[in-house]
This record gives C-alpha cells, sequence and structure tokens, in this order.
C-alpha cells in the first residue's frame, strides 16, 4: 500500500503539520474566480508576475480588501522532492483527506486546505516563478477551487461548456473521452467554448448555472472571465461512429456527474455530501448520453 | 468460471454490500462508488434490491422470502435467479460474506 506523498517526496513524513513556513515574499494577488475571491500572500514578484501572466483579467484587487479565501505560499527545498521523468507520464495530485484537512503532494508542490473553521489554504514550492511555477500555482488552485464549491454545495466538473443564446451544454467525461473533439466541433458550428477541462456547476437563485473556471486544455480562453450561464443539457460522451442521443435516467446522471467531479468524489469524509448535493444539480429531463461521431454531426440533434 | 464466493453461496449465506462500495438509491436504481478502483457505476431495481436486502444479517433464504412476496414468481425460479445474481454481485466485489455470521 503506498504511502501518501511518497511518489512526489522524498521524505513524505516531513509533511508540514500546519500553514507555517518562510514565505517566498510579501506580494498579495486575488483571483475572482467562483466561490472566491481567492487570495494568496506570500509570493514574490516573479511569482506574482506568473500569476498574472497566467490568469488575466482574472487578476485583481478586489479580493485583498474583502472577505476572501485565504492561502500563503511558502518556499520549499528543491530536496525535498523527488526528481521525476515525466515522458509518458499521467500526473495525478495525491490527495489525502481527514474532516478538518486535505493534503496534497504533486511535481515541485506540497499544499494544505485547513478548516478553520474556514477554509484556507497553503502551498510549498521551491519555484521562484516563470511558467513552471504557474503551472504549480494552477494545480494548487484547482483543488483549492473544487472544495471551496463543494462546501458551496456546488461541484467543479470534468467536462466541456459550450455556450449559446440557449445557455451552456456541459459534455462531460474524463481523459479521452472526446470533450476536446466536441468543442473543437462546437466551436466549428459557432458556438463559445467556456473551457474543455473544468467548469463549476451551482444552484445560484433557484437555478442550475454553469461557470467558466481558468483551467482549460485546448479549447477555451484562460485569462479571461465570464458570466454565469443557465444549464442548458448535460451530456455524457460516448465516442462513436455514429451520432445519437439517448435519455439518462437520474441515476445514471448523478453517477456520471460523481464520476466527473476530481478530487472531492475521492475523498470519503466528503462523498456523501458531494452525492447529496449531485442529486439537486442533475438536471430532470435535460441530461442525455451522446454518442457522437468526428465528423460533428451530432451538433445538429442537440437541438 | 466459477469462484470461491460464487461456489459458497447458498439459502444459507448471509452477505453484505462490500466494504469497498457506497451506494445511493435514486428512484429505483443505485449509483454504487468502488472506492478502490475509483468507479461508478448505475446498478439496475433489482440488483439495487439486493444491496438492499444484503444488511449483513439476513440469509439470502430470507432475501427469498421477501422478493416473493413483491415479484409474480414460481419460488423455485426465484430462488435460482437470486442464487445466480447474488454469486454474480459476489463475483464482481459488489456483495461479500458477512463475518461472524
Amino acid at each position: 500500500m503506498s504511502v501518501f506523498g511518497d511518489s512526489f517526496l522524498i521524505n513524505p513524513d516531513l509533511f508540514p503539520a500546519r500553514r507555517s513556513g518562510e514565505a517566498w515574499g510579501s506580494r498579495e494577488i486575488a483571483l475572482a474566480l467562483p466561490g472566491g475571491p481567492y487570495r494568496f500572500s506570500g509570493l514574490n514578484a516573479d511569482q506574482k508576475a506568473a500569476v498574472r501572466e497566467r490568469f488575466g483579467a482574472y487578476c485583481g484587487t478586489d479580493g485583498l480588501g474583502t472577505p476572501a479565501i485565504e492561502s500563503v505560499l511558502f518556499r520549499a527545498a528543491e530536496a525535498d522532492f523527488r526528481a521525476i521523468d515525466v515522458r509518458g507520464w499521467e500526473y495525478a495530485l495525491d490527495l489525502d483527506a481527514t474532516p478538518e484537512a486535505v493534503r496534497l503532494a504533486g511535481l515541485r508542490l506540497v499544499g494544505r486546505l485547513d478548516w478553520r473553521p474556514r477554509l484556507a489554504g497553503a502551498l510549498w514550492t521551491p519555484d521562484g516563478g516563470g511558467a513552471a511555477f504557474a503551472g504549480i500555482f494552477e494545480n494548487f488552485l484547482r483543488v483549492l477551487v473544487a472544495y471551496r464549491l463543494h462546501e458551496l454545495g456546488g461541484a467543479v466538473l470534468h467536462c466541456a461548456a459550450v455556450a449559446s443564446p440557449r445557455g451552456a451544454r456541459l459534455f462531460l467525461g474524463r481523459s479521452g473521452a472526446g470533450k476536446s473533439t466536441v468543442s473543437r466541433l462546437a466551436q466549428e458550428h459557432g458556438a463559445q467554448v467556456l473551457s474543455d477541462d473544468l467548469n463549476a456547476l451551482r444552484l445560484k437563485a433557484g437555478a442550475v448555472t454553469v461557470e467558466k473556471l481558468p483551467f482549460t486544455g485546448d479549447y477555451g480562453d484562460p485569462r479571461t472571465p465570464s458570466p454565469a450561464v443557465p444549464l442548458a443539457g448535460l451530456y455524457r460522451l460516448e465516442k462513436d461512429t455514429v451520432d445519437a442521443l439517448r435519455p439518462l435516467s437520474r441515476a445514471e446522471t448523478v453517477a456520471c456527474l460523481l464520476a466527473c467531479s476530481p478530487y472531492v468524489n475521492a475523498d470519503s469524509h466528503r462523498r456523501d455530501e458531494l452525492f447529496s448535493d449531485l442529486l439537486l444539480l442533475a438536471p430532470a429531463q435535460k441530461a442525455w448520453s451522446l454518442r457522437f461521431s468526428l465528423d460533428g454531426g451530432f451538433w445538429p440533434i442537440l437541438g | 468460471m466459477h469462484t470461491d464466493s460464487q461456489a459458497a453461496i447458498d439459502t444459507a449465506t448471509v452477505l453484505r454490500p462490500s466494504r469497498d462500495i457506497r451506494y445511493r438509491r435514486i428512484d429505483g436504481e443505485a449509483v454504487v462508488v468502488r472506492q478502490k478502483a475509483a468507479e461508478v457505476l448505475v446498478m439496475n431495481e433489482v440488483a439495487a434490491r439486493l444491496l438492499d436486502l444484503a444488511d449483513g444479517r439476513s440469509s439470502v433464504g430470507a432475501w427469498i422470502d421477501v422478493l416473493a412476496g413483491e415479484y409474480e414468481v414460481d419460488r423455485e425460479t426465484l430462488e435460482r435467479d437470486v442464487l445466480t445474481f447474488a454469486a454474480e454481485l459476489a463475483a464482481e466485489g459488489m456483495l461479500e460474506i458477512a463475518d461472524g455470521v
């Protein structure tokens, strides 16, 4: 049985037990993402520039003076991390959850989410800036936002979200299911792709809404926020040689949402709550299994 | 191919949902999470009913008594179908023999 953090850390036993350490600097930045603002302190100038470069208009000063989800950035030693040959390697963060905290370990990062009782984060890394730091920051932020939205009764979903005047359609599936393919085909039909990787689903004012997240693969602008859009439909992707729709039962819909709720769905302490939230978010009469071919013929059958 | 779990199941066997799974009933069906495999499945109404009956106390024979009142099918057929289905669920790791019974 593998020990938490062992894949990434030389000494997993030395994982930080609390949010403390040596800050990289005195800079702060706030990101206006769903569930936020998310305020980070302890950055140096290069790290702040890297975050600004990566997240563009999501960054601002709005969260600096208001209640926010607080996270702190600390230095970690290079020697704490294993050297990993990433060629042909599929990256997955290592998470370890308890009712009070979530610990995460990854490539050149360790992090914590603590409920004190309010959610607060901490990120340790040996990277002082640049694109590599931006990637590390994003990996931490993905987990932070997923848990924050879970706290609010929402969910971050592995899906492509495509907006049209009728609302946003979600195409769900794990890696390889066809999210980017569907995004490309939808874009060719004139639809706007919010993100082809992760999007948020939340109840707002009694309606299930889709919110863009700046976590994209090949399609979607990760630097420009977009307003929340009502959910128009949910589609479970199945690559095929034909194009066809089949309504999903409520159980199938919830199962699909659960399978596509990264991080939180693997957390045994929060899965029951996630189940309940997804039951509220699962759209009645609006969920289908979509078998689709690569010629884009599926688009007209969505209606 | 028969596994040990399949071979061991008869009307006296007491089963419970596997420790690895968590499930929730939704409109008759069941959404099942296999935790180790990080897999989510949907089980039909009959399989979901067996998960409910597998409480770790009642024997498979007791399930058959309950189901005989719910389904219009002769007892012999019902017993054969339930034993087969229970064995399949056990072979797939959904059910396990209850400890200490």
